[in-house]
């Protein structure tokens, strides 16, 4: 049997088959540049641009969730073309991942395209976290009753819990910050302190990933970043590409950190914007949104299940998602929750060593489970049945 | 000169005048709306005639659908009609629709979250230190009075939406 896993992610989509040892993680979009005029890039194409200032993306997601139809389907031709996969799609089945409590229009839209448009065998539409808490359970051999799934991403975070491998959909909170806010805002904090970098998304983007941390004392942060010369240990220097001699951005060592720039570079001084960004998945507060950081949301969530499950829950928690990368989050993520808990339960965090491609894997896994066909609806069931059958099956 | 002068003088005006709250509520508005957006410049490529190699999605659905589903033609036809016209749905239109639906929980609605129980933070808009006083004009926070100068050189009141 051929399978295709797509964790369609509003950032990144990470896509194999199901016999493929990692996912390619793709640029969800398409991107034009400021000095390439000639062309578009699509997806992962934006590795063969060579100056990637100024860049231009067109997103199919919006808020979360897909309303560009014609650019996510230059990115999956791309895919599943010649370039990449070359699926023979009469006899591929696909896991297709979508965001939770995806709107009734994109759904049936989704399933129009898959098996009308491309025509897979068979189809299973899932939520990512379905995936990542299938992996987590597959790989303990004790088999936890609950899973409290973390997933940080692009457009925004969400809790999502589940007994016994079903969702509780009841209880699922959702933060609006995401990677891309994180981004936005350095780009617009830069922009005013320092430098105007509004239209450099990459860059700011790379420059976020090199050197943004979760702090887990941040008073006493803001008070090192205060300081001046050597006492200043938050400080760096970030030398900005030129994409003729420097080709990629990058953190000076800390002995070099002088915050002026050398020659003819561009530098960006990171100082307390090294840990005050992500402090927005704690505090959405801080920039204005209306909305409990994701720890608070954690335990909203946890306190909206049934007593004897919330000691579960709190016991296994999983991190997934781009923003776990940001060094500090774990930690700081155990420090908030376990000050909000009751202190009778034990609160227990994974964070895998991928947190972006962990939905793909448990996507593979879940390929090779006995009940796996029993899952997916066939192109005949859809054709006889239409979309009723796909509600009535995929739980997203 | 002149110029110097007259800036001089329309500082000092604007530097008595006082914003509203709702234009306050605007202000942040927009600052939050900013924070979605997906590109901050103009299409770099819009100045260019579309290339023939651009994608016309819904043409390609109605190739790629001829000969290869059972369905009646008819059924096809309106199906693909109505698959056109929902691609062109914005984030706020679903939303609208999700509205009108008004199935009972849970749904996108009750996912949401509500304020923190924790008091805000506050930071000075320039540095980002915390801060503990508001500009007066306009109710943005700052920490010192270098930072309050350069708040009025540059954002207080500058873009008043
Ligand atoms: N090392 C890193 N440090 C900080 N943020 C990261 C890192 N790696 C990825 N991210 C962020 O994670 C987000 C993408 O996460 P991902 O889980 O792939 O989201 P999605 O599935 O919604 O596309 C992006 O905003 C990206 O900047
Ligand atoms: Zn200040
Ligand atoms: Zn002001």
């Amino acid at each position: 049997m051929v399978v295709i896993v797509l964790d369609n992610g509003a950032g990144t989509a990470k896509v194999g088959y199901s016999t493929d040892k990692q996912p390619r993680v793709i640029p969800n979009c398409v991107t034009k540049a400021k000095n390439v005029r000639t062309r578009i890039f699509i997806g992962d194409q934006i590795d063969e641009c060579k100056d990637l200032s100024g860049l231009y993306y067109l997103l199919p997601f919006q808020k979360g969730y897909l309303v560009n139809w014609e650019v996510e389907k230059q990115v999956w031709d791309h895919m599943f073309g010649k370039d990449m996969l070359q699926v023979d799609f009469n006899e591929a089945s696909i896991i297709m991942t979508e965001p939770y409590f995806n709107f009734r229009s994109i759904q049936e839209a989704m399933n129009e395209i898959l098996f009308e448009e491309y025509q897979f065998k068979s189809v299973l539409r899932t939520n990512a976290s379905y995936l990542s808490q299938y992996k987590k359970n597959q790989d303990n051999s004790q088999n936890p009753l609950c899973t409290l799934v973390l997933d940080s991403g692009y457009s925004f975070s969400h809790i999502v819990p589940y007994l016994k491998g079903k969702k509780l959909a009841e209880a699922i909170k959702r933060v609006h910050v995401g990677g891309k806010l994180l981004t936005n805002h350095l780009k617009e904090v830069i922009s005013y302190r320092q430098l105007m970098v509004m239209d450099e998304t990459y860059v700011i983007n790379q420059l976020k990933e090199d050197v943004c941390y979760v702090s887990t004392q941040f008073m006493k942060d803001m008070e090192i970043a205060r300081k001046k010369g050597s006492e200043n240990t938050v400080m760096r220097d970030y030398v900005l590409p030129d994409y003729t001699h420097i080709t990629r951005g990058y953190v000076r060592p800390i002995e070099e950190t002088t915050g002026k720039a050398q020659g003819n570079e561009q530098i960006i001084r990171m100082n307390n914007e090294r840990f005050a960004i992500p402090e927005l998945l704690f505090h959405p507060s801080d920039v204005g949104i209306h909305e409990m950081g994701i720890a608070e949301a954690l335990m909203l969530s946890v306190e909206s299940t049934s007593k004897e499950m919330q000691p579960h829950l709190l016991g296994n928690i999983l991190l997934t998602g781009g923003n776990c990368y940001l060094p500090g989050f774990e930690e700081r993520f155990y420090m908030a929750v376990r000050s909000m808990a009751p202190t009778e339960f034990d609160i227990s965090m994974t964070l895998p060593k991928n947190p972006v491609t962990y939905a793909w894997e448990g996507g593979v896994q879940l390929a090779n489970d006995k009940d796996f066909e029993k899952m997916l609806v066939t192109r005949e069931q859809f054709e006889e049945y239409g979309h009723n059958i796909c509600l009535e099956k995929f739980d997203v | 000169m002149a110029d110097k002068r007259e800036s001089g003088r329309v500082k000092e005006l604007q530097q008595r005048r006082i914003l509203d709250e709702p234009a306050r509520r605007r202000r942040q508005r927009k600052a939050l709306e900013a924070l979605e957006q997906d590109n901050f410049q103009d299409d770099p490529h819009a100045d260019l005639k579309m290339s023939k190699k651009a994608p016309k999605f819904e043409e390609s659905i109605e190739i790629g659908n001829i000969g290869q589903i059972s369905s009646a033609k008819k059924k096809k036809k309106n199906r693909t009609e109505y698959f056109k016209y929902r691609l062109k749905k914005s984030f706020a239109a679903l939303i609208e629709e999700e509205q009108l639906l008004s199935t009972d929980p849970p749904n996108y609605f009750s996912a949401s979250t509500p304020p923190s129980k924790f008091p805000e933070r506050h930071f000075c808009a320039v540095c980002g230190f915390p801060s503990s006083y508001i500009c007066v004009s306009c109710g943005s926070r700052y920490c010192s009075v270098k930072c309050l100068g350069t708040h009025q050189d540059t954002r207080c009141l500058k873009w008043t939406a």
